[in-house]
């Protein structure tokens, strides 16, 4: 056997100088050698990225464009075809060669080709056309111009099933928004799409997904749909038995869109069932087909428990579990099955038990270390879901080193969605009700989420926080201790003030986890001449959301349970805008809406005046001078009846203490 | 003694249940399926789903005109697929691709595993015709980026690969790639994906009505005794076994 680096080495050379040959003839001005050339260069890339890769950097497609453009000045058929479907096939699944195309300004002549009298010709323009419109890189469609909407009317009423196809590309491509989505109705697109319905194979696939598009979150056009004529809905049904699983796919996603649009169709437990079923049957299909099924899957499921017991029922997390023990699975399909066990076990502890007893998990944890990052990412969503059960917390399950390290390694993953959902699969696991926190920070976990929680992302910041926060529940002293220090005051304090609402709830409900419990932990808000506690109170004087006034009365609540320093503390920060003119945010958030609000604040008032406490009347008499008590005695008949306790609560220890300064 | 009853008893019962089984005689049978219509048109329609199918182009035109049957496909697009799949099955694989590429450049665009088989299959005929250089060369340009995209790409790679390592193909252990099989698994796959882009279904519904008659009778066999198609070629109507 001869040694392969020395033949390949010329080979490849000469191949180069084969190929600029080829570029000169594409070039060349007599016809026949030209259109040689094309087809051979259509050949050469077709199926072939390395190929259209290679030949895009030699600038074949200007060139190929070009061509175009004079043959149809010449109106030469054979080389219209050969050019169109060489720049057809750059187009196809490879976005660099999309972006040379439109580029190379060759769509407006491959627009023009639809109107050519070879029937040839228009195929090759509209199969062309429609590869660039199954890429993002396609222009938008303004279908809102009226012209625009009578050309893509034309396109769907054509006898030619490439050029039908074209118009179903552009809708699945274009149509976004709700008043494009109401332009289509008006246009009578529905109608049309429907009677594609009954048409050829490739034609009830691409109607199937243009209606989905149309319909989508739209319950107008769910409605208009299903009213406008009877058999349109059994049509769609139908079709989810047909012969071909890719129209059984875009049948079930077409159902799917509008059971999810609208609360009136396809609510009935047959056709659920039917759905969960095939959806499952589907996932069995080797190629693309079986891919997709899986995310329509996840949308079938999401937020809805019936359908995650009835998917239960139908033994789904068996069937994933054996999609997911595969050799060699694609990373769609793996994404795919990851995501659609998250959803199944985002309700439902049923589910949870049955992923635990298959020990799913350990393949789960496998996937953390996938090298494509979309896997990545459906593995933390995967963990989060499942480690949202209690029972399988508080056994442990996620503090082990095959979860923990691997998890620990993407919170500096370099994709920040790989990030973000391993904050959320951290936040679920460190929660542990069990001492197993510490293997958490003995792989540097901790140092990693103080690090993200100081990050430019917001969002970033965010679930590092929630973390954090979660880490901080019920935390011992030491871990309090290891945590607060990591952190420190400083920057705790500078996060209550973040820039993001959000971000402000999270460092307040961080700072509640950590000032609950023992006394010991109260003193860390006064850290640092009590920055902490001054930026809280800055806080809560500024916010307007009811969901930071809820952790902030919490963390005062919390504070105002310790000794009377402390409770001192509460009080200097609850009165310090009385007398400035501005409405102190205790009476604020006493006449809030939110009960939840009221009753935290409530609590606060409860915790001061508690009357075994040596200062606990002077503290009356100050907060009847600033009008809380006369506020709180409004309140005895609160409509919440958690408020109407605490209130009953607090008026009886003012009563104790005695309304003796009077 | 008494068991011994009991043995005949339970003897009896058996046969009993065997003899209780339905029997039609072929007189009833021919009566009953007299009584089922068919259509003609139905049949031819099957027919000339057969022809189509199969690519019987010339026997599909002649049908046509005798029978006044339309083809649900321009029955110039069959002359076509078949010169692919003629191509495959002689072992030109560069010239099948550019036919395929000329009928519609999608399908190959559009399907990595038809496409890689292809290729495969101009691998494996350069090596037949000893040409070692250029196999390599083409395994090296053509077929190893992608192994790079697909994982099972890269294992039927490799396994092709194989057969240049051995003095005697014909003993090897991956020696069935260079089998005559191994051209017409390409070119049915072939010929299916270019049904499938043409709207059309990539079986002959003949076979699948004469599958669904034998699971009936398989199922009607249970319950009954009657006159059985057993030779389908023949459809003769056997006399029911009793």
């Amino acid at each position: 056997m001869p040694t392969p680096a020395s033949p390949s080495a010329s080979a490849s050379s000469s191949h180069r100088r084969a190929s600029s040959d080829l570029m000169v003839r594409i070039g060349s001005a007599d016809s026949e050698i030209k259109l040689r050339a094309l087809r051979e260069l259509k050949n050469q890339i077709i199926g072939n990225r390395t190929k259209k890769l290679f030949f895009l950097k030699l600038g074949a497609v200007p060139a190929v464009s070009c061509a175009l453009a004079e043959a149809q000045a010449q109106a030469q058929a054979d080389l219209l075809v050969q050019s169109a479907a060489a720049l057809g096939s750059f187009a196809c699944g490879f976005d660099a060669g999309v972006r040379a195309v439109l580029d190379s300004g060759a769509f407006s002549n491959l627009i023009a080709l639809l109107s050519f009298p070879d029937d040839k010709v228009v195929d090759a323009g509209a199969r062309s056309l429609r590869m660039i419109y199954q890429s993002k890189l396609a222009p938008k469609y303004d279908f809102l111009q009226e012209k625009n909407m009578e050309f893509l009317l034309s396109l769907l009423n054509s006898e030619n099933e490439t050029v039908t196809g074209l118009g179903a590309s552009i809708i699945i491509h274009s149509c976004e928004t709700v008043v494009e989505q109401k332009a289509l109705c008006h246009a009578g697109v529905l109608k049309k799409l429907t009677s594609l319905l009954e048409g050829s194979p490739s034609q009830k696939d691409a109607s199937l997904e243009s209606l989905a598009t149309i319909i989508k979150k739209n319950p107008e056009a769910a409605s208009k749909f299903v009213s406008e004529s009877r058999r349109a809905l059994s049509s769609v049904i139908d079709l989810s038995k047909d012969r071909n699983p890719r129209t059984r796919l875009l049948a079930c996603m077409c159902l799917i869109v509008i059971r999810n649009t609208s609360p009136y169709y396809l609510q009935e437990i047959g056709i659920k069932t039917k759905l969960v079923y095939l959806l499952l049957e589907l996932l069995d299909d080797p190629g693309q087909v079986g891919e997709e099924a899986s995310f329509a899957f996840s949308s079938l499921l999401a937020q809805k428990e019936d359908l995650q017991k009835l998917a239960f029922e139908a033994n789904a997390i068996d069937k994933l579990h054996n999609h997911l023990q595969k050799h060699l699975l694609q990373p769609r399909r793996y994404q795919g099955i990851l995501l659609a066990l998250a959803e199944l076990c985002s309700k439902l502890e049923s589910c949870r038990s049955r992923f635990f007893y298959l020990e799913v998990l350990n393949l789960v944890a496998d996937a953390l270390t996938h090298e494509v990052a979309d896997v990545r990412t459906a593995a933390c969503i995967c963990l989060r879901s499942v480690s949202r059960s209690i029972k399988s917390l508080s056994a442990g399950c996620f503090m082990k080193e095959m979860i923990v390290i691997p998890l620990v390694r993407l919170l500096h993953d370099p994709s920040t969605s790989v990030q973000v959902a391993a904050l959320g699969a951290v936040s679920n696991i460190v929660v542990d009700f069990t001492t197993a926190k510490s293997t958490f920070l003995q792989c540097g976990g901790l140092k990693l989420l103080v690090q993200l929680s100081k990050s430019m992302d917001p969002i970033l910041r965010l679930n590092a926080l929630w973390g954090l926060r979660n880490l901080m529940f019920l935390a011992d002293k030491t871990c309090k201790k290891g945590i607060f220090f990591e952190l420190t005051a400083p920057s705790l304090s500078s996060l209550i003030c973040d820039p993001e609402p959000s971000v402000q709830e999270q460092a307040l409900a961080l700072v509640r986890n950590l000032v609950d419990g023992c006394l010991d932990s109260i003193e860390y808000v006064f850290a640092e001449d009590g920055i902490i506690l001054d930026a809280i109170g800055r806080q809560l004087q500024s916010t307007s959301k009811a969901e930071i006034g809820i952790q902030g009365m919490y963390v005062l609540s919390n504070i105002a349970s310790g000794n009377e320093f402390h409770k001192e503390a509460v009080m200097h920060q609850l009165l310090l805008h009385v007398n400035n003119g501005t409405q102190a945010f205790i009476l604020k958030f006493l006449q809030s809406n939110d009960s939840q609000l009221r009753t935290a604040t409530i609590w606060t008032i409860i915790n001061l005046t508690f009357p075994s406490s040596p200062g606990a009347s002077s503290r009356v008499v100050k907060l009847r001078n600033a009008g809380i008590v006369s506020q709180i005695k409004t309140m005895v008949n609160d409509p919440c009846v958690d408020v109407k306790l605490r209130v009953r609560t607090a008026l009886g220890q003012f009563m104790t203490i005695g309304d003796g300064s009077t | 003694m008494s068991l011994f009853w009991i043995v005949i008893r339970q003897l009896a019962e058996i046969e009993a249940m065997a003899t209780s089984k339905k029997v039609i005689t072929k007189e009833e049978w021919e009566k009953k399926l007299k009584d089922v219509k068919i259509r003609k048109e139905d049949m031819n329609k099957l027919v000339m789903n057969f022809l189509v199918t199969e690519g019987y182009v010339d026997a599909a035109e002649k049908f046509r005109l005798e029978s006044g049957t339309e083809p649900d496909i321009d029955l110039a697009t069959i002359t076509d697929r078949m010169a692919v799949k003629k191509a495959v099955q002689s072992g030109n694989v560069e010239d099948a691709i550019e036919k395929v590429n000329d009928l519609n450049p999608e399908i190959l665009d559009t399907n990595p595993q038809l496409f890689f088989h292809l290729q495969q299959q101009r691998l494996i005929e350069l090596i037949r015709n000893g040409k070692v250089e250029e196999a390599l060369e083409f395994a090296q340009e053509e077929l190893a980026p992608r192994g790079e995209e697909n994982q099972s790409f890269l294992e039927e790679l490799e396994k092709t690969v194989a057969l240049l390592a051995f003095e005697d193909v014909s003993n090897c252990p991956v020696g069935e790639l260079l089998d005559i099989s191994q051209r017409l698994k390409t070119a049915s796959e072939v010929n299916a994906a270019i049904l499938t882009s043409q709207s059309h279904e990539k079986d002959p519904k003949l076979p699948s009505l004469l599958k669904m008659l034998i699971w009936a009778q398989n199922q009607l066999d249970e319950k009954a005794a009657y006159p059985r198609i057993n030779d389908l070629s023949t459809a003769k109507l056997e006399d029911p076994a009793v």
